[in-house]
């Protein structure tokens, strides 16, 4: 049995440093907010599924079980699912899965972080296996580092002009953070400064890297007979999801024509109908912890053609006003409980494809495109999702 | 749930108390053994749904480190934490949502890498109530032992024969790594570990993977000629802290009943031929038989000592000797279910419960049983 799925409430927290709440608090935060956009109550819920990063971030083994009160599921099935930055992604994923089986018509996933809690660059460190790669990781930013330079070596592009496109993307992010009630890092700042900003690792600099809050994002998903059954009149209807990982190993594989990010993207297109992305989508919010890496997705994502993304910057097709708005919620860049982040993005186009995105929103937004990736550079999960189930 | 979703095979390691392979080449290993008894090739399968836990891996994110060595190269995939009979659960819904056609669950744990399970799972507690007083598994357990055997006045001798059949029935199972012959005065004489527990009642952990091959009922039909189909499926979890909860009576039932319903099962020991549960100790195998149904609250010893579960009694529980024979933390549901397939496949050789149709595979986690998982099998 297979059935149509809608994501019909959302909720999130305000992330930061958020050390007003303890952990179950702050993801009772955004399940109660949860309940508020859709009328719903705890006991409505049929299952839920909840995730997080590596339960090291927080230092406690079994997060969804610390969480069971918390998120209203005891009693109810629950399942953990967990595949690093991708995590919010796949949560919502597994939560489709859920609804589209037909074993459940309503079910809640819930994603969370608290990295002000433990150490999430010494967490990130073990992600990478022990005998190869942990003796020289230096947390994330080596990582995506090295992929942005060799995006821009592959194609040649002048360094002065992939670091300014670059920091016009850190610009936009910090302004439409500015606009979104939940961001984490709320700072006016121009290109000069971020041209400035102190060097992390090369290219990477200050301004061009995502913090690491505390924050956590729920949604409620439902089956097309159930949104008839509860009346619900602005439904997000899920049109179409992908996923896919790769090899263990970093060296492996090309992460400039990076195929699992390809793959995902297209595996979603197929199931939503979309041949044009540039066209046929609205809105996205394509994961962006580094300023570099949102680029190389436009190009995975067919957005442009390869070697392309700092044209769409430079033609502002990818701001506001342009044909394809890109991370309208500030992103990553601006917020990273890395658990919710992937929710985080999915809950974003499900407000502007319903027009509740406030000072944020996207005129006209109907389709949108969320996204999230995880692992060392392994992982890359996609979500189309539209205001109409055809 | 009409018999949409069909196991084609199962493959286990040899377990183990130190396998020597690393956990890429265990996955790597399980994996292409059950790709070639099925006799296809990983390009023919559609996804791949794992289990494992980072706590007992030593690797955060612990799925990026085989995900790849489990076939699942430039393949979608995800990861169900801690237990892997929800892996089980979730392979089955990709399939049901008619987005697959074969999906592919495994799972690993070496817990010779890891540290002892009362180190891990106390760091399970939260750290506010539960941790300062030292809570783990173990002391969980023999707490509801306690409860247990106050309630229903019966006394530590009333468990004993739990680890004696296990172990027993585990010298024929050829992947068990520990089987004997005890006596009662042998369990007797084990020293306490937390009253009313004895050491011989908490079953040491174990290397261990295993692998299970899902289809579709008729992509199963073109590849095996014993499917064996999902009729149930079921799991529920309780309240986070063990005093909100009666430890008699916790998620189990509830687990037991969404399968049960599934299945059209309306009485457990007449409708099911075999059972492998979670023998997470001895008292929790009483425990469990109970709240699956089996038997009235308080019975469950009877239940033992009448033989019913034993091999050859009306309902065998635990024909592989259960985690007494081999207890791979993470991959230890994913296992049950892959022995109940054996045994409905006819495959179960030394330890084959005779006509064996319909069986019932049980997992959980969580202090005092906190996550429960149910699966009816049948062919």
């Amino acid at each position: 049995m297979t059935q149509a799925v809608a994501i019909i409430g959302t909720g999130q927290t305000e992330c930061g440093k958020r050390d007003d709440v303890s952990y179950p608090e702050l993801i009772h935060e955004a399940v109660r907010r949860a309940f508020e956009a859709s009328g719903l109550e705890a006991e409505d819920i049929e299952a839920v599924v909840s995730g997080s990063m590596p339960p090291a971030m927080e230092g406690v083994a079994n997060p969804h079980l610390y969480w069971v009160d918390a998120m209203g599921a005891a009693n109810k099935p629950l399942i953990r699912t967990a595949t690093c930055g991708s995590t919010g992604m796949s949560l919502a994923h597994t939560c489709f899965y859920h609804v589209a089986s037909g074993l459940f018509d309503l079910v809640m996933v819930i994603g969370a972080e608290k990295m002000y809690e433990g150490d999430p660059q010494g967490t990130m460190a073990t992600v990478a296996d022990p005998f190869f790669q942990r003796p020289f990781l230096a947390g994330a930013p080596g990582i995506f580092s090295l992929q942005s330079n060799e995006w821009a070596h592959r194609y040649g592009l002048e360094e002065k002009r992939v670091r300014m496109a670059a920091a016009q993307l850190s610009v936009r992010n910090h302004n439409d953070a500015l606009l979104n009630p939940y961001a984490h890092i709320k700072v006016k700042t121009t290109v000069e400064d971020v041209l400035a900003s102190r060097v992390i690792a090369y290219p990477v600099r200050m301004l061009d890297v995502c913090p690491g809050s505390d924050g956590a994002c729920a949604l409620i998903m439902a089956s097309e007979k159930m949104v008839k059954k509860l009346g619900i009149k602005t439904p997000a209807w899920v049109r179409g999801i992908g996923y896919c990982g790769e090899e263990a190993f970093f060296g492996e594989g090309d992460k400039v024509v990076w195929q699992s990010a390809i793959n995902a993207a297209k595996g979603a297109y197929k199931q939503a109908g979309i041949s044009n992305p540039r066209k046929e989508l609205d809105v996205a919010e394509v994961y962006n912890p580094f300023t570099f890496q949102e680029m190389l997705f436009y190009e995975c994502f067919g957005f442009c053609d390869f070697g392309k993304a700092c044209e769409l910057v430079e033609q502002e097709v990818v701001m506001k006003g342009g044909d394809l708005p890109c991370d309208p919620s500030g992103g990553t860049l601006c917020t990273n409980p890395i658990g919710a982040t992937g929710l985080q993005r999915t809950a974003e186009i499900v407000l502007q494809v319903t027009k509740k995105a406030g000072e944020r929103q996207i005129p006209g937004a109907k389709t949108g495109l969320a996204h999230a990736m995880g692992g060392l550079d392994q992982f890359n999960g996609v979500m189309i999702i539209s205001n109409t189930l055809q | 749930m009409e018999q949409e979703v069909a196991i084609v095979d199962a493959v286990q390691t040899r377990h183990g108390s130190a396998l020597k392979e690393n956990i890429r080449e265990i996955m790597f290993s399980t994996v292409r053994q059950l790709l070639n008894r099925v006799g296809i090739e990983k390009s023919e399968i559609g996804t791949m749904v794992s289990s494992s836990s980072d706590y007992w891996q030593g690797i955060s994110c612990s799925n990026s480190y085989y995900y790849d060595a489990a076939g699942a190269n430039l393949k979608s995939g995800s990861k169900a934490a801690e237990d892997s009979a929800l892996g089980f659960h979730y392979g089955a819904m990709r399939i049901l949502s008619g987005h697959y056609k074969t999906v592919l669950v495994t799972s690993i744990t070496k817990c010779s890498e890891a540290p002892p399970v009362d180190t891990l799972t106390h760091l399970a507690t939260d750290p506010f109530f539960q941790r300062p007083v030292g809570l783990n598994e173990t002391i969980s357990t023999a707490l509801q032992a306690k409860a247990y055997l106050h309630r229903f006045e019966l006394n530590e001798e009333d468990l004993a024969g739990v680890p004696i059949k296990n172990l027993a029935n585990a010298q024929n199972n050829p992947n068990a790594h520990r089987k004997g012959v005890l006596s009662l005065d042998d369990v007797l004489a084990s020293p306490t570990m937390a009253s009313p527990l004895r050491e011989i009642d908490v079953p040491n952990t174990s290397d261990g993977a295993c692998a299970i091959l899902l289809a579709t009922k008729e992509v199963a039909k073109d590849l095996t000629k014993r499917p064996v189909f999902v009729q149930g499926l079921g799991w529920n979890v309780s309240e986070t802290f063990l005093g909100d909860r009666d430890l008699l009576n916790g998620s189990l039932p509830k687990a037991a009943k969404m399968a049960y319903k599934m299945a059209n099962i309306e009485k457990p020991l007449d409708d099911i031929d075999v059972a492998e549960i979670c023998d997470t100790t001895s008292f929790n195998e009483i425990l469990w038989t109970e709240q699956l149904g089996f038997c009235a609250p308080g019975k469950g010893t009877d239940l033992l000592k009448d033989g019913i579960t034993s091999m050859g009694g009306a309902l065998p529980v635990n024909p592989s000797g259960g985690l007494f024979g081999a207890n791979p933390y993470v991959a230890r549901g994913l296992i049950r279910i892959a022995e109940i397939a054996l045994q409905l496949k006819g495959e179960g050789e030394k330890r084959q419960v005779p006509d064996a149709k319909r069986g019932l595979a049980h997992s959980v986690h969580g202090l005092g049983g906190q996550l429960h998982s149910v699966v009816v099998l049948g062919v």
